[in-house]
């Protein structure tokens, strides 16, 4: 076929996805930053030039920090409480014993669990009165907290939910990461007379070392963008922003407030963030497919 | 020799009542959910709870059926999410073997800005979006829920790498005899390439289902409203007083499709989730 020809057939191939990409994914970029150097609030049809005003609004706004801080705190927390029990469960699972089918099949049902509909559902298993909890703070006899009315504890809360929908996915990559790992090295080790837990400090740690810090980034970008649960269980709340999350004060702000303005400049700053975190995985990514082979 | 034996079934044991504890404690939400949703309206919000219902009221499915519109939620969660998958689909595989197999200038360049659109969060689109389907009049219609969400570059990566795998020589010949670019895609690298298509399908599909946030955006009338965002407003209406076995039916409703063909197409799922990670 002529290069001509090809040319031609590679943009009209091309064309309906770049098209999609244009107007929904590279024009929203500028629109974005334009739309964050204005005042713009709802009813009105634009808002006026105000430069960095936005901007220096957010850097002084406690609040701010404060929504900042607990994404941190969120995202740090899932990733550390659900990949350590991951790793521990994908160790298990690796032993191939009878019913890892179905155990990690149950472990990984979370993942694919509606969020909005899951946070309902821990809500009620959260309520020191009429929920399973409640069953146990009796028996222990104890008064069991409110965790929704606690602003100490609300986030908690949320860190529990997204952490229980996290521990399937990432027992399934560290599975997979443990299925790739070479025989040869394991094999000689048990010659040397090394047990089981030898083999596991010193062989399948370091050994996973790279696919354990792809994961760990993974889950932590992915972490950073909760919004469903803190919508659903707490608004934030119980005082604001005692449990309120980057995007749901992006929510909070754009869609309820109508303020698009400071809505636009929060937006840039997460789309900075969050692509120097994507692309910090992407290059561990790479490493994983090679390590793969 | 016994020894080591008797140790070995002990640990295997001991590992295996760790798995099962920990099924038991990560499927306990479904289990508590699933018997609270047949409590009558009393036992349900009774003290202490009860591990069982006494009286299983399968009357709870038709009641919680009609509290709210879920016919008509149903029925937006599945035409969207059907409609984005398959266009976002679509478009990724003519994409896919645009990159893979065809000669154009600045195609890395096309390449890389395509992948960076990956690593540009949804949530900082919302603004902008939102502003766009303003304009044409898009909000609170099922395009809203369709076309945006489409416009997700993942497939187009798993796709691309899995072509650059297949046999160039089949691609090849099936040219010599005279046919289309088209029609090597759809008679050639698309059947041997189902497993994939499927795998990223699944994994798109779920996406589009538990989808609330730009849902919650781009619609506000109730009869547009996806089963996520409609269970969402089921539970705020009812602050007074929760009632808390149609919620749970509810949440049982929005979940219960994706657990079906997680559980018949489990292998595809996680080919689509792993092969997504490694682009992702």
């Amino acid at each position: 076929m002529n290069p001509r020809r090809e040319a031609l057939t590679f943009v009209a191939f091309a064309a309906p996805n770049l098209l999609l990409f244009a107007v929904f994914n590279w024009w929203p970029i500028v629109y974005n930053a334009c739309v964050s150097l204005t005042d713009w609030r709802l009813p009105a049809d634009h808002g006026a030039y105000v430069g960095s005003a936005n901007y220096r609004a957010l850097m002084s706004d406690a609040q701010f920090w404060q929504v900042v801080a607990n994404t941190f705190l969120y995202a740090g927390a899932v990733v550390i409480i659900a990949q350590s029990l991951a790793f521990v469960l994908a160790l298990l699972l690796n032993r191939d014993m009878p019913g890892s089918r179905i155990f990690g099949a149950i472990a990984f049902t979370p993942y694919i669990t509606t969020t909005a509909a899951a946070a309902i559902v821990w809500v009620l298993l959260l309520d020191p009165k009429i929920g399973p909890l409640a069953a146990l703070y009796s028996a222990l006899n104890v008064e069991g907290p409110y965790w929704l009315r606690d602003n100490r504890l609300a986030l908690w809360a949320i860190i529990i939910v997204g952490a229980w929908k996290e521990i399937g996915i990432a027992t399934l990559f560290f599975l997979a990461g443990m299925r790739n790992l070479p025989r040869d090295c394991y094999d000689a080790a048990s010659l040397e007379g090394a047990g089981p837990w030898a083999r596991l400090t010193r062989l399948t740690v370091p050994l996973m070392g790279p696919v354990i810090l792809f994961i760990a980034v993974s889950g932590f970008v992915a972490a950073v963008k909760v919004f469903d649960a803190v919508a659903i269980m707490s608004e934030g709340g119980p005082s604001y922003p005692a449990s309120s999350t980057f995007v749901y004060h992006l929510y909070a702000t754009a869609f309820r407030d109508y303020r698009f303005g400071e809505g636009a400049a929060l937006s840039m700053i997460f789309l900075l963030f969050m692509t120097a975190f994507a692309y910090g995985q992407f290059r561990l990514g790479r490493r994983w497919v090679h390590y793969g082979d | 020799m016994d020894g080591a034996r008797v140790t070995k079934y002990s640990r295997n044991s001991a590992c295996w009542i760790i798995l099962l504890a920990a099924s038991l404690v990560i499927g306990l939400p479904f289990y508590w959910a699933a018997i609270t949703s047949l409590k009558s309206s009393a036992e349900s919000a009774a003290w202490p709870p009860a591990w069982w219902p006494h009286h299983v009221e399968w009357g709870n499915i038709a009641r919680t059926w009609n509290t709210a519109p879920f016919g008509q939620f149903f029925i937006n969660s599945l035409v969207t999410s059907f409609s984005a998958t398959a266009l976002q689909v679509g478009c990724a595989l003519t994409m896919a073997y645009a990159f893979a197999f065809l000669h154009f200038p600045g195609k890395r360049i096309l390449f890389w800005m395509v992948l960076v659109t990956m690593m540009v969060p949804e949530e900082a689109k919302l603004v902008p979006n939102f502003v766009t389907l303003s304009k044409l009049d898009w909000i609170d219609t099922w395009w809203a829920l369709i076309i945006p969400p489409a416009a997700h570059a993942f497939p187009v990566f798993v796709l691309h790498e899995h072509f650059k795998t297949l046999p160039r020589d089949v691609l090849d010949s099936a040219q010599i005899e005279g046919a289309g670019h088209l029609r090597v895609l759809t008679a050639i690298v698309l059947p041997m390439s189902a497993p994939i298509v499927a795998a990223v399908a699944l994994v798109a599909f779920a996406g589009r289902w538990n989808d609330y946030l730009w849902p919650l955006i781009a619609t506000n009338s109730e009869r547009m409203r996806t089963l996520p965002v409609g269970l969402a407003y089921l539970q705020a209406g009812q602050e007074g007083g929760l009632q808390w076995n149609f919620l749970m039916m509810g949440a049982i409703f929005v979940i219960m499709p994706l657990f079906v063909l997680y559980f018949t197409l489990q292998r595809f799922f996680q080919q689509g989730l792993i092969r997504g990670a490694v682009k992702a």
